[in-house]
């Protein structure tokens, strides 16, 4: 039973703890704002919040980074479409680990890809800011990928790491990101692209303009009637011609995915070969302007565009950004087009010099008519079977369709500066067709390298979508 | 984030006042204990400079892992010796003077074992002669030195037919299989020497060399293939089944599609590596350090691997048919993955680990030793070495600063140690580039005046036969109802080796009883030893006190 005085003794020890309570509050309000520094470790295991979801936040750091990308695959020597497509597999993938710790009822790919068993995992009780890890991985991921970049290119990198911040002040809102949280999640995000370039630089590809090639390059292809020959008009040596053994993403074979057989090589003029010739030249002869217009549009020559990879990498990118896609959305949409695009390179690369197939240009100089070159630019300088273009826009199209629908009408805004754009496109198996045909109507592959192409594309993108991003 | 700075102080408010709470209630309700007490801080005292050690780990790419040393009693005076290897420069063997319960002195003598291009050492009695043999690995061919007495060593790579090639030898371990008298030995390497230009996927495989049935010397090498860039191994028996594996910890940095491995050395057959359909669930880190010990008392060893920010500590899951390890780093806090003092925000880099027991406590503490590969970074520079106390709950408290063991200095081995038998373990650390490192354990005291911080024993084992110092036995220590349980293991850690004392913190108890597995055999009975003692314990005689000469 409580007595007056025992009331009384308990009143005034409430008012003495409400005191002592608003004295703490005043004092733990102090230390935080004078510590901004401060950050926790794995012993001081305090949950001091539950992060936003990654979700909670928009795509704007992945649009500029794969932006940017885009520029420095143009910019940067050595990137090839081949090579382009896998500095793109690498930054989807860079992109999405370090989010999808972030993504709930999603899961990591480690596991699933080719030779990589584990990745880093966040700490469960450190929250992380998603926009701020994604910056730091890909800022670290982009600089270690195009580590040949020009001095005014890496700048480039490293004014977009940190002006991002500023760019996008509701995503990294400093009132709402601690200074701990940014450190941390900075932390995590490179820790995130070094653990993939770790894996990256032993897939066989890493840095093919320099070590790799050196000891690639005494490759001689082999001869014989409807073999490959350097084509004019520069005879280039065969380019990358070990690319189909780079190790793929997802195919755990480039065997997985293979295109028909070409159509057999013949010298007869009453063949199919020789038809597939003689289509390629009529064409040739009495192209429209549409028809020329398409061969250009998806000529995406590297050097001077950022490659076919790039292409359909800016189309995503894009229309990310004009459905306000969430920063989840554009991870798991970056994984899977850029590796795909990846995979479908080192299968379509396996298959070039596996056939070895002549060049149309060699082809008809040599039994149709040997004044004729290619009308709209020169034959690339690797084999003709199947079209790479043809392969990977396949492989492209068949991803954006699971990611955006099969039905989306859509504009491609990539080649917009060199006044070619803006087209729209009423879905995207109907651009990676006239992607595919293009190629023949510059008269650089025969219409069954591009017909190959396609089957072969759309068999990477049903493997790769086939990857589990949920459990 | 919309959320993370107002809900902050709430929850800091939140904990200040459960805990102004459990304060009032502690002084006003008679009777409550309150919370379990933090653990005893044992305070470290750098003796480097006074103790006389002068050794520094340096060379470029070959030298950026290694820079091991080896602590062991060559001179049977009971206090161990110090061998720290120098990369580039020639390693040096270090004569224990220090004085009992004082100051901790090392002499630097000529030993025949001042090599270049070591980066690694491990004691262990290869032939069973009393007389504690050395194996240092090398950036090229593995030395072995055979142990005279009074610590004096010969070269023993021809007597022995030990062949290990000249690879860049980075790991070892040792044990005795079923029924021999001479070791088994293996050793791991790192990637291809000839290919400094692109090594990435260039491991080079380990070797197993086994004892050669004519006896006195080893067989032919043979391989431990597919290599991955081993960087630590250690033979334990993690089934208890009373025959070791290797646990292979590798880098993942260069290997192409490795992981780390487990391998079965079953006697007279060709060694294999566990399956995932035998149960081994494939794991890929920077693997650089291994520390192995039954942290939960569960009776198999718990292994912690160290990495670059992504350490592991592998409980057991479920019984001990399949060798399928969950990850508990977090739980117990000790996934150490950043510096906690220092104020450098990039992710650690951790070599050497082990477990052993510094504040004589009775739980098990684990030290860490970190550094910058070199100048990476996106990695921390500021890196501190960590001190982690186990505490009765299974987590750990980081002490590593208020022991005074935090240093910056690019750590790679490292060593806990008796050296001046006072019952409290010393620390030696490896630096990359700059001095190794010395530090006394004084207890709960100073310098001048070190104090116990709990009762101790320590125990060598003695058997007869090859495997002298009972190499693969378990040891199982008890105070009240708890029982300690420690595997004696040759291997492990970052390119450094122990082989002497055994430690065991026994708290506030002054007496204990002891009891050992003998390897291949069964336990032996318990017997009572008194605390702050040693011991040895012999296979034959039984437990009996062992006296300082």
């Amino acid at each position: 039973m409580q007595t007056p005085e025992s009331s009384h003794r308990t009143t005034r020890l409430r008012h003495w703890l409400g005191q002592a309570m608003r004295a703490i509050d005043r004092a733990l309000a102090t230390v935080l704002l004078m510590t901004p520094l401060f950050f926790g470790t794995a012993n001081a295991q305090t949950s001091v919040t539950v992060a936003p979801p990654a979700a909670a936040y928009s795509a704007g750091v992945a649009y500029e980074w794969f932006y940017l990308v885009s520029q420095l695959l143009q910019q940067t020597p050595g990137n090839s479409p081949p090579v382009a497509a896998r500095s793109l597999g690498y930054l989807g993938l860079t992109l999405y680990e370090s989010v999808v710790p972030g993504m709930p009822g999603y899961q990591s790919l480690a596991g699933q890809l080719n030779e990589l068993s584990s990745l880093p995992w966040a700490q469960p009780d450190e929250p992380l800011h998603w926009p701020t890890v994604a910056n730091a991985s890909m800022a670290t991921m982009t600089r270690m990928m195009f580590s040949n970049a020009s001095a005014e290119n890496k700048g480039r990198i490293d004014l977009l790491e940190r002006s991002l911040p500023l760019k996008y002040p509701d995503d990294f809102d400093p009132a709402k990101v601690t200074a701990n949280i940014t450190n941390r999640s900075e932390t995590f995000g490179k820790l995130m692209a070094m653990a993939i370039m770790t894996w990256a630089r032993t897939d066989g590809g890493h840095e093919a303009w320099g070590p790799l090639r050196r000891n690639r390059a005494n490759y001689v292809p082999p001869s014989g009637p409807g073999t490959w020959s350097a084509t004019p008009s520069k005879y280039l040596p065969p380019l990358l011609s070990w690319w189909g053994e780079v190790r793929p993403f997802v195919l755990t074979s480039t065997q997985e995915c293979v295109p028909p057989p070409p159509t057999p090589y013949s010298q007869e003029s009453d063949s199919s070969f020789y038809r597939a010739a003689k289509e390629v030249y009529d064409i040739s002869n009495v192209a429209t302007q549409e028809q020329r217009q398409f061969a250009l549009y998806w000529a995406d020559d590297p050097g001077k565009t950022p490659t076919p990879a790039g292409h359909w990498s800016y189309i995503a990118n894009d229309l990310l950004r004009s459905q306000k896609a969430d920063l989840g959305r554009a991870a798991a949409t970056h994984v899977l087009l850029n590796m795909a695009m990846s995979d479908a390179f080192v299968a379509g690369w396996a298959a070039k010099y596996q056939y070895n197939l002549i060049r149309p240009v060699t082809y008809i100089q040599l039994f149709i008519d040997s004044n004729w070159v290619t009308p709209l630019f020169t034959t690339p300088n690797f084999p003709e079977y199947p079209s790479g273009h043809s392969v990977q826009s396949s492989a492209a199209a068949g991803v954006l369709e699971q990611q955006f629908g099969k039905n989306l009408p859509f504009t491609d805004n990539t080649h917009n500066d060199r006044g070619w754009g803006p087209r729209t496109f009423p879905n995207f198996n109907a651009a990676a067709n006239e992607a595919s045909l293009s190629r023949m109507y510059a008269g650089i592959h025969f219409r069954f390298g591009s017909e190959g192409g396609q089957a072969q594309g759309r068999c990477v993108a049903n493997k790769v979508m086939a990857l589990r991003l949920k459990p | 984030m919309p959320t993370s700075r107002s809900k902050a102080p709430c929850a800091l408010r939140r904990s200040a006042r459960a805990l102004l709470a459990v304060f009032l209630l502690h002084v006003t309700v008679p009777g409550w204990t309150g919370p379990a007490a933090s653990p005893l801080i044992a305070r470290f005292v750098e003796e480097t400079e006074t103790a006389g050690l002068q050794s520094r780990f340096e060379g470029e790419d070959e030298f950026m892992v290694g820079g091991g040393v080896a602590v062991f009693d060559c001179d049977a005076d009971g206090l161990p010796e110090v061998y720290v290897t120098g990369g580039v420069n020639k390693a040096k063997f270090y004569r224990n003077h220090s004085t009992r319960g004082g100051p901790l002195k090392l002499q630097e003598q000529r030993s025949g074992l001042e090599l270049t291009s070591a980066t690694g050492a491990y004691p262990l009695d290869i032939d069973g002669d009393g007389n504690m043999d050395l194996v240092v690995l090398r950036v090229g061919e593995v030395e072995v030195f055979r142990g005279l007495g009074q610590c004096k060593f010969e070269r023993a790579n021809a007597l022995w037919n030990i062949k290990t090639g000249n690879d860049w030898h980075t790991a070892f371990s040792a044990t005795w299989e079923p029924g021999q008298s001479w070791p088994t030995l293996a050793f791991g390497t790192y990637y291809d020497r000839s290919r400094p230009d692109f090594p990435w996927g260039t491991c080079t495989p380990g070797a197993l060399l086994r004892p050669d049935p004519k006896g006195g010397r080893f067989a032919a090498p043979e391989p431990l293939a597919p290599g991955y860039c081993a960087l630590s191994m250690l033979f334990s028996d993690w089934n208890r089944s009373g025959q070791a594996s290797l646990r292979v910890s590798n880098d993942r940095e260069y290997y192409k599609g490795g992981q780390e491995q487990l391998w079965k050395i079953q006697p007279g057959k060709a060694p294999t590596t566990y399956t995932a359909e035998e149960g081994w669930k494939r794991l890929q880190i920077w693997g650089m350090g291994i520390a192995s010990h039954d942290i939960d008392g569960d009776g198999y060893p718990d292994v912690f691997l160290t990495s670059m920010a992504d350490n592991k500590f592998q409980k057991l899951s479920g019984d001990a048919s399949r060798p399928a390890y969950v990850d508990e780093a977090f739980k117990r806090g000790i996934t150490a993955h950043r510096p906690y003092i220092g104020g450098d925000i990039h992710p650690s880099t951790a070599w050497h680990a082990q477990f052993a027991d510094v504040n004589n406590d009775g739980w098990s503490d684990l030290f860490i030793v970190k550094g910058n590969v070199s100048t990476m970074p996106d990695f921390a520079i500021q890196d501190p070495n960590n001190l982690l106390l186990g505490q009765p709950d299974g987590s750990f408290f980081e002490a590593g600063s208020v022991s005074g063991v935090a240093s910056f200095r690019r750590g790679r081995g490292g060593m806990l140690a008796d050296l001046n038998g006072d019952g409290l373990l010393d620390m030696v650390v490896v630096n990359r580039w700059e001095k190794a490192q010395l530090w006394r354990n004084v207890g709960s005291g100073s310098a001048i005046a070190p104090a116990p911080v709990g009762h101790w024993l320590q125990l060598r084992l003695r058997q007869n036969g090859g495997n002298r110092d009972a190499v693969g036995a378990w040891v199982e220590v008890q105070t009240g109802d708890r029982v300690q349980r420690e595997e004696l293991t040759v291997g492990g850690g970052h390119a450094s080796g122990h082989l002497g004392w055994m430690h065991f913190g026994l708290g506030e108890t002054s007496q204990a009883r002891v009891r050992v597995q003998w390897p291949g055999s069964g336990w032996s009975d318990w017997t009572a030893a008194d605390a702050d003692g040693f011991y040895v314990l012999d296979r034959q005689s039984g437990l009996r006190p062992w006296r300082a000469p």
